[in-house]
């Protein structure tokens, strides 16, 4: 009788052995373990045995049952793994198909720059303002000390409205408007458009400017010097070359011109420097007290810097750009890079 | 301003290098732009700035090297002339149009060519060659600062010279043989009779010195700079002379240079000076001007002592008298006008001392808070938001031609063609401001259309200018896109530019937070829009902008072929719907049930309409309505077109049961069963 059992076990293993896909075993399992299953049987059979065998044989019977079951399940488990590893392999995407997306758009150069450097004066606690593009010619020239037929209105070809209104050629009105308005101290900077009557390799009729200025009782020179500077390693680098030398605008006094080594040819000499190894980027100077009194500031009580640049130029130097007139024709190629 | 080496060394003695003295003056004010190798000297081409009138000379430029190396000045000595004669008569009628007026006759002098060593210079600082008088002149000039004029005296009626405006007369032949149209109020030279120069700017034809001269009358004069300049503008004449006289020439060099002229004129074309004349109604009174030295350290940053400050004076010729230990009394030069105000001379201090020794500080102030420039802060999202949309920003002139309105088929009567005009254009394309970006941003299609783009996103952010019945026009914020799309790719389906572009003003409102706005059709909205493909954009009921693909016969006139989308947003209208705060509401307690619904209408059924129509059933348990399919194609009948619709339901206040939904979603049938002959697809 043991024998019997031992055989069904022989039996089972070369099934399961055979067996070669998941519904052959599952059928094996109904063989051997179902309802009517040949172990199954001699289960049922067992109360037909002998008291004094019966405890031995079903022992045997359980244990036989047990390694079935095992040898089946492991088995079964076997093809399973197998099966989902080739569902798996049937079922793929090429992941190199390009993704699903809209590809952003680009900030124009201008504003990246633009919006870089006003960064960098938020920071510092100087406040964002407006004026008008068009704008009354006081504002633009006499409130800035640049009286009617003075020479220093040649420094800016403008373009005229009328008599008295210009589109303005600078931000610097933005400078008069806001005193005008608030008292010190003030710490402002206006970026905008500006308007020039004049066009060439390195004019364009239009372009940015951002103009800063701050009034307190004790702003001196150094201060405009340490607050450029720290500007300027700020936007080009630490290591940036900075000089400022003596110029002239009617509205700073002392005014100066601030020179960065040139970031082309490392102050070697080349075309965009003119060879001077220094690149000018910025007007500045302390501001003029007839200003303050245009303004009803009293002169002797406060003191201010101002300076002002041109956006494209620090841009044209910061991405390498050698046309200043690729940034108003919107070549999609040129915008994309930035 | 051309300056030889050779020629500044007669005046002051320096050893610098060529590229040492051009940094030297270039750091101290006087940007050296170039420099010009010629035969055995060197030319800098200094850039001189309005207020260094003083600088536009050869001597101006050597007494700025001899103050900042503190250096002599040599002095070209003008030996005594023998004087031989009266001088002219001169009568100044306008005394203050021309402060100072001295003249000399030379009688006999052999016109001719000049010397070598005056042709030279005068070639090599860009001055044309004339005869031997007019070549003094202008080597004055240039040596001096200081314009001089030569007549021909026997050509000058009466041989004396009349200093007076023009008056009725209305044109005078100059010496560059242009006639030139004067005003009443312009500055002329006249002899007895006729007006013979444009003071200060160009002498006249008849009585210019010509080869058969032999008795020359010299001018040498102060004209008031700001007529200079008006008459100069209005004739629109620049000349080596005017440019002087409005930046103002020195007052008390004038004789100087008469004599330097006059002598110089002896040498070399011969000839007898008669006496001097020297018309000078009213003296030149020096300016006294006190500086504080506590306000030149508080202005520059620095801590220098008084002596230093004085020594700095004396370097530029600046008379100078201590006060106290705080206060000095400076008197500046005759020649240095642009010196009013105690900052003028602080400037100088500083010029001198050096910028570069300057020490960077960092100004110390109250901590205050930046008040925040909302406005700008929205434009900067707004821009953002485009971007992410995948539309990159162009920047384009203000600037529009009046004829591109005609293009874009605008009625006569549209406010856009009513432009502020500029009076003095570049180019009559660009001679009025934008009052629509439109037309901007199809050129920019059109460019890259050009240059082989098959797909351009674009949009700009900027003003635009109105006529507002106040001094300065209304400037206003529009935001502007344009989509051009030829599709590269069939697996990334059909993209309509429409959608695209309407998808991202949806966004944008999104992000602003906008929530009532409307695309609505009817009135055609814009003549430059396709007019089955465009509509108006509501924000509430106010209208404030379009989009829509571009008229057919626009692209024609552009001459684009394809579709392009535009639309353009008034943004002041935008920023004003914009709420201010969040307000948080509840969220729901109750589980929402969603049902779909589809439904067969004919193609001319809006989908908003459908969609409003299914909300107004009941507004209290229709959570949303979301379109998700929209089919036509068998076997839906010719002409109509499937819609479905996901409809959530949910109550405030309860979960709601299968029979309610089922009843509100049966009702809704009906309700579009009426209004639109839907019929449910089976």
């Amino acid at each position: 009788m043991i024998e019997d059992i031992l055989s069904i076990k022989t039996l089972a293993e070369e099934d399961v052995k055979k067996a070669d896909d998941l519904g052959t075993i599952q059928s094996i399992r109904i063989k051997y373990l179902g309802k009517k299953g040949i172990l199954t049987d001699r289960i049922k059979s067992l109360s037909s045995i002998p008291k004094a065998e019966r405890a031995e044989y079903g022992c045997v019977i359980n244990e036989t049952k047990d390694y079935i079951e095992r040898i089946i399940t492991q088995r079964e488990e076997e093809f399973k793994t197998s099966e989902l590893g080739t569902l798996l392999k049937a079922r793929h995407i090429d992941v190199t198909v390009p993704g699903n997306f809209v590809p952003c758009g680009h900030n124009h150069p201008t504003s990246n720059v633009l919006e870089e450097i006003i960064d960098v004066f938020v920071s510092l606690g100087f406040r964002v303002e407006d004026g008008p593009e068009v704008e009354l010619d006081y504002y633009n020239f006499e409130a800035l000390n640049i009286p009617k037929d003075h020479p220093a209105r040649d420094m800016q070809d403008t373009f005229y409205i009328t008599d008295d209104i210009v589109l303005r050629t600078h931000t610097s009105p933005v400078q008069v408007r806001v005193m005008e308005r608030d008292k010190p101290p003030i710490r402002v900077i206006a970026p905008g458009k500006v308007y020039r009557c004049d066009t060439d390799v390195s004019h364009t009729p239009m372009f940015h400017q951002i103009e800063g200025f701050m009034v307190d009782e004790h702003i001196s020179m150094g201060d405009l010097k340490g607050v450029l500077e720290m500007f300027i390693h700020a936007v080009f680098g630490a290591n940036t070359k900075v000089r400022f030398r003596p110029s002239f605008f009617p509205f700073t006094e002392p005014s100066a011109e601030i020179d960065i080594g040139c970031l082309i040819c490392k102050g070697r000499g080349c075309k965009v420097c003119k060879n001077s190894g220094w690149v000018e980027i910025l007007g500045a100077g302390m501001i003029n007290p007839r200003v303050f009194e245009m303004v009803g500031y009293n002169p002797e009580s406060y003191t201010g810097f101002a300076f002002g640049m041109g956006i494209e130029r620090i841009t044209m130097l910061k991405y390498g750009i050698d046309d200043i007139r690729l940034f108003f024709e919107n070549d999609k190629r040129f915008l994309e890079q930035f | 301003m051309r300056a030889s080496i050779n020629w500044l060394k007669e005046f002051v003695d320096f050893s610098l290098t060529h590229r040492e003295i051009a940094n030297t003056l270039t750091m101290a004010g006087l940007e050296v732009e170039g420099l010009e190798e010629i035969e055995g000297d060197t030319i800098l081409e200094v850039s001189v700035t309005p207020n260094r009138a003083d600088c536009l000379s050869i001597k101006g430029i050597a007494r700025e090297i001899s103050s900042i190396l503190s250096l002599p000045l040599k002095d070209v000595a003008v030996t005594p002339l023998n004087e031989e004669g009266e001088p002219p008569s001169i009568n100044i009628k306008t005394p203050q149009l021309c402060r100072r007026y001295a003249s000399r006759i030379i009688r006999g002098v052999k016109v001719g060519s000049s010397p070598q060593w005056i042709s030279k210079r005068l070639e090599s600082h860009g001055m044309r060659l004339i005869n031997n008088i007019v070549d003094i002149t202008n080597y004055v000039l240039l040596e001096t600062g200081q314009p001089l004029h030569a007549f021909d005296l026997n050509k000058l009626a009466g041989g004396c010279i009349i200093v007076n405006t023009a008056q009725s007369v209305n044109k005078l032949l100059t010496l560059d043989g242009e006639e030139r149209a004067l005003n009443s109020d312009m500055l002329l030279i006249w002899d007895k009779e006729k007006p013979v120069a444009i003071a200060g700017v160009m002498g006249g034809l008849t009585t210019e010195v010509t080869s058969s001269s032999v008795d020359i009358l010299l001018e040498s004069a102060f004209f008031n700079p700001i007529s200079v300049r008006r008459t100069s503008k209005t004739l629109n004449l620049i000349t080596e002379s005017s440019y002087r006289f409005e930046r103002g020439v020195d007052i008390e060099g004038i004789v100087y240079a008469l004599n330097r002229a006059a002598q110089l004129i002896l040498e070399t074309a011969g000839g007898k000076a008669s006496k001097l004349i020297d018309k000078y109604p009213k003296p030149f009174t020096p300016k006294q001007i006190h500086l504080k030295l506590s306000k030149v350290n508080k202005i520059i940053g620095i801590n220098i002592s008084s002596s230093e400050v004085q020594d700095i004076l004396g370097r530029l010729g600046f008379k100078n008298k201590k006060k106290d230990e705080e206060e000095i009394i400076v008197t500046p030069p005759s020649f240095r006008q642009d010196i009013i105000r105690d900052v003028d001379i602080i400037e100088e201090i500083a010029r001198l001392y050096g910028y570069d020794k300057i020490p960077p500080t960092f100004p110390v102030v109250r901590l205050q808070p930046v008040g925040k420039n909302i406005r700008r802060g929205i434009i900067a999202t707004i821009r953002d938001s485009m971007r992410r949309s995948g539309y990159s920003e162009v920047i384009n002139y203000s600037f529009l031609n009046p004829a591109v309105f005609d293009k874009l088929r605008l009625p006569s009567d549209d406010k856009r063609r009513d432009m502020i005009k500029i009076r003095n254009p570049l180019r009559k394309e660009e001679a009025s401001l934008r009052t629509t970006l439109i037309p901007s941003l199809i050129d920019n299609v059109s460019f890259n259309i050009k240059r082989g783009e098959k797909s351009v996103r674009f949009f700009e952010v900027s003003r635009v200018f109105s006529h507002s019945g106040q001094k300065l026009p209304e400037e206003s914020m529009r935001l502007a896109g344009a989509y051009l799309n030829m599709p590269l790719s069939l697996w990334q389906g059909k993209h309509e530019g429409f959608y695209d572009l309407k998808g991202a003003i949806e966004s944008l409102f999104l992000e602003l937070r906008i929530g009532d706005y409307s695309f609505t059709t009817g009135d055609i909205c814009e003549q430059y829009l396709h007019p089955g493909k465009s509509c108006t954009i509501k924000i509430g009921s106010h209208n404030i902008g379009s989009l829509g693909v571009l008229h057919p016969a626009v692209s024609q006139a552009f001459d684009i072929t394809g579709d392009i989308t535009v639309f353009e947003l008034d943004l002041e209208r935008v920023l004003s719907y914009i709420p201010a705060d969040i307000i948080y509401k509840q969220l729901p307690k109750y589980p929402y049930v969603e049902r779909d619904i589809s439904i067969v209408v004919t193609e001319d059924i809006k989908v908003s309409d459908v969609n409003s129509a299914i909300l107004s059933v009941s507004s209290d348990i229709i959570e949303s309505v979301v379109l998700f399919d929209i089919y036509t194609g068998h076997p839906i009948p010719k002409g109509k077109k499937s819609l479905a619709f996901a409809i959530r339901y949910r109550a405030k206040n309860r979960t709601l049961t299968d029979s309610e939904v089922d009843a509100m979603h049966s009702k809704i049938l009906n309700v579009l069963e009426n209004s639109f002959k839907a019929e449910l697809r089976s």
